[in-house]
């Protein structure tokens, strides 16, 4: 059977997961396309993990069940444990084995050959800027020890791979690397379910994202989708050298459609406009065509806030992701 | 697949790299035993030391009760269990794997025993066939030692406290055994380390056959206050084999039971 990017590689049914009277995951359906970069985003305790920890077959669902590659978690752990690649939150890797060593063990486990497992922890090591390094891992850096706790997820070439916040305590050149690697990953038609706080990082890297709160699933869609349904008003912040241009951009704003609100600020001396306004991208280009552009010699200065996820978290929780 | 799959061999070659770098691991297991015996070697005396060697045997083995604890309860709380359980491993391979891994270091430990033993203590052995039967004993103790080591991993929360159980467990039971220090009590029948201290003594050092009576819990020669047991030697092979698998199993049961998430 030919294999093609709409196929779903994960199909879950009605999972929930109660631990006593806590319902850490409640009622979650959701489909996972084939080459996807799919995030879940939630504060601590909305039942990610769990709800991973279920889709890896490390926890017995209380009902319902999903599918992996076609495998029920129920019944089909010893095939899914074969394409699945897991990079935990927590760093897990033995301290005195050298990393090489610790992707090779991992590639062992997936039954390839010693010599082909070399070359593969050799490659993967240099992309991510560890090889070479022949002390134990427990000398390396934080840092270095997540890239490698990456590493050993990736040296079996998995179709399905689940991260859980891949790059918390990274530093940004390390950070940029990883979500490199990340993105070549998704050239490669595997499967990625990202977990993450990071708000950036779910918008740059996501083709879709879902929000979970309190064990149940309370929006999908791409980043775009979900900012323009539930995100804030996009805002522009415009300091001016004098009064007169000021008012000038508040008498061409009046008239833009999708501009919903504007605040002057004149106190201290200050020459502000804050402008909010609906849409992307694409009205912000309007907005500075019809209505800055027209008729200003200069402005001070402008600043573009952008809606982001955590606007759409706000907004449809009440409460901010790090609460 | 076989029984023993190349998993559970790469498994067991990562613990004994693991155990062999970590130096604290290889004084903690290999140093405290060789010090106790040059302590008793010099307390007890030459003559009477002969039959103290075996207990030392037997306490380097029991050693192994803590290492195996440390190492499965370690695997516990950093994670790795549960990133092993994601991987087409399977726990049959964990266990086969820390099996061959802590044997071969049992093995190891009893060998260095042996050589302190006889080159540097002069400690009499029988003959060749005798100290390889010897050998299988002390190993087949050190296989319940480490059923029992995964029992306390299974319970404990975490690697610290494994140890402490584990030595909480292993210094009273070798004393109850009679192993380090004579103890006339029927208790000792009841303790692993008996058994194999007794048919170790028997083999290697008195010379008795599979077909001899086991004696008493006394380190003391026979001829002393010693008294027989209705038992040939080779019943308590059984018992010490019968301990190795129970203590397996239930060491299996329980870490499944309270590892399962």
């Amino acid at each position: 059977m030919s294999v093609t990017y709409n196929s779903v590689a994960i199909d879950i049914k009605d999972l929930m997961k109660h631990f006593k009277e806590v319902k850490a995951v409640d009622g979650i359906s959701l489909k996972i396309k084939r080459g996807e970069l799919f995030s879940i985003l939630g504060p601590n305790g909305a039942g990610k993990t769990t709800l991973v920890r279920m889709l890896t077959t490390i926890l017995s669902p209380t009902s319902g069940d999903a599918n992996i590659n076609g495998y029920s978690i129920l019944t089909g752990k010893k095939e899914i444990v074969k394409k699945i690649g897991v990079c935990p939150q927590k760093i897990t890797i033995y301290d005195v084995l050298r990393a090489e060593e610790n992707v090779q063990f991992v590639a062992g486990m997936h039954e390839i050959p010693h010599k082909e497992a070399k070359e593969r922890a050799k490659r993967l090591l240099e992309d991510f800027g560890i090889a070479g390094r022949k002390d134990w891992s427990k000398r390396f850096s934080g840092g270095m020890q997540r890239r490698l706790n990456l590493a050993m997820s990736l040296v079996f070439d998995p179709e399905i791979l689940f991260l859980d916040e891949p790059t918390a305590g990274l530093d940004p050149q390390a950070r940029r690397l990883v979500w490199d690697y990340i993105r070549d990953l998704k050239n490669k038609d595997i499967t990625i379910i990202l977990m993450t706080h990071d708000m950036v990082e779910a918008d740059s890297l996501s083709d879709r994202v879902a929000i979970i709160d309190k064990g149940k699933i309370i929006a999908v869609g791409t980043p775009t989708e979900l900012k323009d349904k539930y995100g804030s008003d996009n805002m522009v912040e415009v300091s001016f050298f004098n009064k007169e241009d000021l008012e000038v951009v508040k008498n061409n704003i009046q008239n833009i459609s999708f501009v919903t609100n504007w605040n002057e600020n004149t106190k201290n001396e200050r020459k502000q406009l804050l402008i909010s306004f609906q849409g992307g991208l694409k009205n912000f280009v309007k907005l500075l065509q019809q209505g800055l552009i027209e008729n200003i010699d200069e402005v001070e200065n402008m600043k573009f806030r952008q809606n982001s996820l955590e606007d759409v978290f706000l907004n449809l929780t009440g409460r901010r992701l790090r609460d | 697949m076989t029984f023993l799959d190349n998993n559970a061999i790469q498994i067991a070659i990562k613990n004994v790299k693991e155990k062999i770098r970590h130096w604290q691991y290889l004084v903690f297991s290999l140093g405290f035993p060789i010090m106790y015996t040059l302590i008793f070697y010099f307390f007890l005396g030459r003559e009477a030391f002969s039959y103290g060697f075996p207990g030392m045997i037997i306490y380097t083995t029991a050693v192994a009760t803590t290492s195996s604890a440390i190492s499965f309860s370690g695997d516990k709380t950093s994670g790795m269990l549960e990133r092993l359980d994601t991987m087409p491993t399977g726990r049959k391979n964990l266990f086969l794997g820390a099996l061959l891994s802590e044997t071969a270091i049992v093995s190891l430990q009893i060998i260095i025993m042996f050589i302190i033993g006889y080159m540097v203590l002069q400690v009499s052995y029988i003959g060749i066939f005798e100290l390889l039967i010897g050998f299988f004993v002390a190993v087949l103790f050190g296989i319940s030692s480490v059923g029992i080591g995964i029992i306390i991993s299974g319970i404990a929360k975490t690697p610290d406290i494994a140890n402490a159980i584990a030595l909480f467990y292993y210094i009273p039971i070798l004393f109850l055994s009679g192993s380090l220090m004579p103890f006339e009590s029927p208790i000792v029948y009841f303790t692993p380390p008996f058994w194999a201290k007794q048919i170790y003594l028997q083999i290697t050092i008195l010379g008795h056959g599979l077909f001899d009576n086991l004696y008493s819990s006394s380190l003391l020669p026979p001829e002393g206050t010693a008294y027989m047991t209705p038992m040939p030697l080779w019943g308590g092979l059984l018992i010490i084999i019968a301990f190795a698998i129970v203590f397996i199993v239930i060491g299996i049961i329980t870490f499944q039971k309270k590892t399962k998430f």
